[in-house]
């Protein structure tokens, strides 16, 4: 554990985006087939995917992945059920088939695709007590209701008669904590990522007259540690990912401005790789796509100039959110 | 998801970058080979012995490659299970359980793992529950706050009272919660903080109470207050305990007030109602006449003020035209009309208003109906009758509503002397702390969050109500000067109560307490310059006022003033603006003052003014004049002069903007025009230089 240099006057952390650095990082990510890692993490690639392609838009580059190949790549994951694998071959799931539909409307290529069978793939997965399962094998958390009204509501689909959105919205209300929270299912502890993806989902389908806002809204600015970084949830460590789901869920609960946003920034500026760019969970930690996209997204909230505004509850660029017609909610 | 807390390494010397890259390739080899065996293996349906194996090497190196735990799952019962009896299934899912035992312990947070136990124990004929909980209870002990853990511990209760089948089955149940409740108390002893313990002790609670006589209830309660007490002592800044606290005090939902109805015209009918927080329209409210003795709809429209219709707190009914009515014209709202925007806001029982419609000449209203002028409109006091009419069968329903105290049903008591008691009990015990650690900001927060409670079973005009205010604004600047971290949380709530102590005087307690009606005799003019004041929390408030000043604040919006239907002249100097937004649909404004603000695009001016005339209430002419300057805009887009040409262009007939700022305008005045303030000829040389291109 050795410290990482003896020099005494050490490189201060970055104080600046390091945009173009960033760019370089994520059009790299396909290259480095020599690292284990790389192999390893083939079940996230199509995240992986949407996961840089939003990071490269929100900073103002949509060209610099080759849009053919992505779609091309996309279109190979599509399984005759309509749902989307984690990378080609991989078995379907409704995380990658979200990411999949977030990727080719950023693109605006959904033409390549069989939209209604990602509807029906949808609807399949959808429980009596209108939860949703992540895939065939059942199981249930928040996070796929979100990706699945996530989804339809970007397919506009959500007029779709085979849907319960009541019975979905009793669900999420279900999984309110004592602390006003949300967790993964009924009596599921709250958690920042599991607050997002109920708070996205009461936001799309119309619902949020459930949520407390001044009482979550107190729990989530409470997620600000003295370092300026959010946690998930009381005592745990701060991470850059929580920049995004902490502040968008403050953003659809109207009270962004209950965090320090000057603390907040350094915190994600000094946690990027001034080397090989990407930004780490934390401070000279190694950076990953996840938390660069999250980092940056949680800027872009924060009206970071030089970044393209994000949405708030779809983590996409707005103007994509605009074009394709949805209402800003928020 | 993603890396998480994966430390960066010192640069590597080129021969150790070499040496890994060599390790690495070797690795890399294994690991395609393995996948390449894999995918071989789903292509052809391999189902035997060696399938399987392929499957436990890449997981072990891949636990989250989750295509593989699908396959390995379609091996097992394709390949052994669908063949396999009892007993031979029975060990399958046993070693199923011990490779992913062994696998979790590495990997004590993966989604897969926990999924791949519960299908074996879903399909096994006897799966051992108690071991799956002894099991959890592990690893429950090294990581007590491990989600995964306890999620499938409660999976596993879930499971084990779903299989009690017998005449007991309901005890057994209970005992169960009881014995989780009990393993509860265990973790929170050896630690105070630990959150996860009280938010599963929150999800047993209320099971176990709820088949409690009122004497267990009262003794299982004053026990939580006790343990409470002993971890608040103990860790004052631990928010766990403070937090569980609030919620088995519980809060008493709002009652929506409609502070007041009136009629602003005749042909057609118009009707304003007010509402004292946002509300969704779910049906519309009734409008009914009298026509010769017979009940008449009348038939129209509501909207709310501003540019979403359906979602407001000031509403205006316009009557479709040509229709009439008869002398008398009567609007019911009921319960199940609106939905508040906030949680747990209802309107307690339905409203009546009554218009008598008979006098419509402006000049000869009886003077039991107030009338404010609104331009060349005129608002007439609609009178009130709360209690609801008379049922179908000619019964009247009496209007006492009881207060509900909406508690957790364990402190529950519907009685105001209870409520109180209880809540000034624990006040003192709040303050106890408060004086121990006074830079704590928890046992702050809490006492405010108390008195806040405290304050709804008081009438708003009382002492009491003035000293919590006035207790509570302290608290709240204690908690910024403490907590800097989240100030403009602390701001908001201070300017919520700021607002409340300025606006008494424009309300009155109703007959329905705890609701509030706006007082007999309203004042035009309302100042609250330099209150610090980050927000407007209740707008409708001022539909009368033909004046504000809000002068030297921290507003930041300006949506508020489509509410106000009176308003001639607004002072919003000095503050936070950077757009302007709904003061179109201030059908009165004549004068907006808007200097030294945020605002610094062309953009952001003009949406405040597009279709100026087209306000809710029809504006009949009339200009409104915008000071403009010390915005960041006037030096944004080219200076004074080009913007007033630019405004001339864009033709918004009857918005006077004035973009130079009123102190230099006067400086100039006052030196004839000529120099005058050193600082203005730059700038304008610059303007005239702009235009000169």
């Amino acid at each position: 554990m050795s410290t990482h240099t003896n020099n005494p006057s050490n490189v201060d952390p970055p104080s600046e985006l390091l945009l173009d650095l960033h760019v370089k990082y994520i059009q790299n990510l396909d290259t480095k087939k020599g690292d284990l890692e790389y192999w390893l993490t083939e079940h996230l690639r199509v995240n992986g995917i949407y996961w840089g392609s939003t990071a490269l838009h929100l900073m103002g580059h949509p060209d610099a992945l080759d849009h053919d190949q992505i779609v091309e790549y996309m279109v190979k994951c599509q399984h005759d059920n309509g749902g989307f694998g984690g990378h080609i071959g991989h078995d379907p799931h409704i995380l990658s088939t979200l990411s999949a539909i977030q990727v080719l409307i950023t693109y605006d290529r959904l033409d390549a695709i069989n939209v209604d069978k990602v509807v029906d793939y949808i609807v399949s997965l959808q429980n009596e007590d209108g939860s949703y399962s992540g895939d065939s094998w059942g199981e249930t958390d928040t996070r796929f209701i979100f990706c699945a009204i996530n989804c339809l509501s970007l397919l506009k689909r959500l007029d779709d008669k085979r849907l319960d959105l009541q019975r979905t919205i009793d669900y999420v209300v279900q999984c309110r904590n004592f602390d006003g929270g949300f967790g993964n299912c009924p009596g599921g502890e709250s958690h920042a990522a599991q607050v997002y993806v109920c708070l996205g989902t009461l936001t799309i389908l119309n619902a949020l007259h459930h949520v407390d806002a001044d009482q979550l809204g107190w729990w989530l600015s409470e997620r600000q540690l003295k370092n300026g970084g959010l946690n998930g949830r009381p005592e745990k460590l701060e991470d850059v990912c929580y920049s995004w789901w902490v502040l968008s869920s403050l953003s659809m609960l109207k009270r962004r401005h209950w965090i320090d946003a000057d603390k907040l920034t350094k915190f994600i500026l000094s946690s990027q790789d001034s080397e090989t760019g990407g930004i780490a969970d934390r401070p000279d930690h190694v950076p990953d796509v996840f938390h660069t996209v999250f980092g940056i997204a949680g800027l872009s909230l924060m009206g970071y100039p030089g970044l393209t505004p994000v949405d708030p509850v779809y983590c996409m660029p707005r103007y994509v959110i605009q074009r394709i017609g949805l209402s800003e909610k928020h | 998801e993603g890396r998480h807390g994966q430390k960066k390494q010192q640069t590597e010397s080129p021969e150790a970058l070499k040496a890994r890259q060599e390790r690495e390739s070797v690795l890399v080899k294994e690991y395609t080979a393995l996948k390449e065996s894999f995918n071989e293996i789903t292509n052809s349906k391999q189902r035997d012995n060696d399938a399987l194996k392929v499957t436990t090497a890449i997981l072990r190196k891949s636990p989250d490659y989750y295509s593989v735990w699908n396959e390995r799952r379609r091996i097992l019962k394709e390949g052994f299970l669908d063949k396999a009896d009892d007993a031979s299934s029975n060990t399958i899912y046993t070693n199923e359980l011990e490779f992913v035992q062994e696998n979790l312990k590495l990997n004590p947070k993966s989604y897969f793992m926990w999924n791949h136990r519960r299908w074996c124990l879903e399909n096994m004929s006897k799966p051992r529950w108690d071991r799956e909980l002894a099991m959890v209870s592990k690893y429950l002990e090294m990581d007590a706050r491990n989600f995964h853990a306890w999620v499938y511990r409660r999976y596993i209760i879930r499971q084990m009272d779903q299989q009690e089948k017998g005449e007991d089955a309901t005890e057994k149940r209970l005992e169960r919660a009881q014995s989780e409740f009990d393993f509860t108390t265990a973790k929170i002893s050896q630690n105070f903080s630990n959150y996860s313990a009280w938010h599963n002790r929150s999800t047993l609670l209320g099971k176990l109470a709820a088949v409690m006589t009122e004497e267990e209830r009262e003794m299982v309660v004053d026990n939580e207050f006790d343990l409470i007490k002993n971890a608040i002592y103990t860790d004052p800044e631990d928010q766990s305990a403070w937090l569980y606290n609030l919620w088995l005090i519980g809060r008493e939902d709002k009652s929506i007030s409609i502070p007041g109805a009136y009629a602003i015209s005749f042909h057609p009918l118009e009707i304003v109602v007010t509402f004292d927080e946002t509300v969704r329209l779910r049906n519309s409210f009734t409008m009914s006449t009298r026509v010769d003795q017979t009940v008449v709809g009348l038939e129209g429209e509501w909207k709310a003020t501003g540019s979403d219709p359906s979602v407001g707190s000031v509403w205006i009914f316009q009557q479709t035209l040509d229709s009439t009515y008869g002398s008398t014209v009567e609007l019911i709202i009921f319960p199940d009309d609106v939905c508040a925007v906030r949680a747990g806001s209802k309107l307690a029982a339905a409203t009546c208003f009554e218009l008598e419609t008979s006098n419509q000449d402006l000049e000869s209203v009886p003077s039991r109906l107030s009338r404010l002028v609104v331009g060349k409109n005129t608002m007439y006091d609609v009178s009130k009758r709360i209690s609801p009419t008379s049922g179908s069968d000619g019964t009247v329903e009496t209007q006492k509503q009881a207060p509900k105290y909406l508690v957790t049903s364990l402190t529950g008591s519907d009685k105001h002397e209870d409520r109180v008691a209880l809540l000034d009990r624990e006040i003192s015990t709040v303050r106890e702390l408060v004086e121990i650690e006074p830079d704590c900001k928890w046992p702050i927060q809490i006492l405010s969050t108390l008195l806040t409670e405290l304050r709804k079973t008081v009438s708003i005009h009382s002492p009491r109500a003035k000293d919590i205010d006035d207790e509570s604004i302290e608290l709240q600047e204690k908690l910024i000067s403490i907590d800097p971290l989240r100030q403009e949380r602390y701001e908001d709530r201070r300017t919520q109560l700021v607002f409340d102590r300025e606006t008494l005087k424009i309300i009155k307690g109703s007959r329905r307490f705890p609701e509030i009606e706006f007082a007999d005799v309203q004042s035009k003019d309302l100042d609250l310059s330099m209150r610090g004041l980050t927000h407007i929390p209740i707008s409708s408030y001022f539909i009368h006022l033909e004046t504000l000043n809000l002068d030297s604040n921290s507003i930041t919006s300006t949506r508020f003033l489509r509410n106000l239907l009176s308003v001639k002249r607004v002072i919003l100097s000095n503050n936070s603006i950077e757009r302007l937004e709904g003061v179109q649909h201030a059908p009165c404004i004549e004068f907006l003052a808007l200097e030294n603000n945020l605002i610094s695009k062309w953009e952001d001016v003009v949406a405040g003014f597009m279709f100026w005339r087209e306000g809710k209430l029809g504006r009949t002419g009339g200009t409104v004049k915008v000071m403009l300057g010390g915005n960041p805009v006037v030096e944004n887009e080219g200076g004074e002069y080009v913007l007033e040409q630019r405004w001339a262009d864009v033709g918004e007939v009857g918005v006077e903007i004035q973009w130079q700022t009123e102190e230099h305008r006067l400086a100039e005045e006052a030196t004839g025009g000529a120099g005058g303030d050193k600082g203005d000829v730059p700038r304008r040389l610059s303007t005239v230089t702009a235009v000169g291109l």
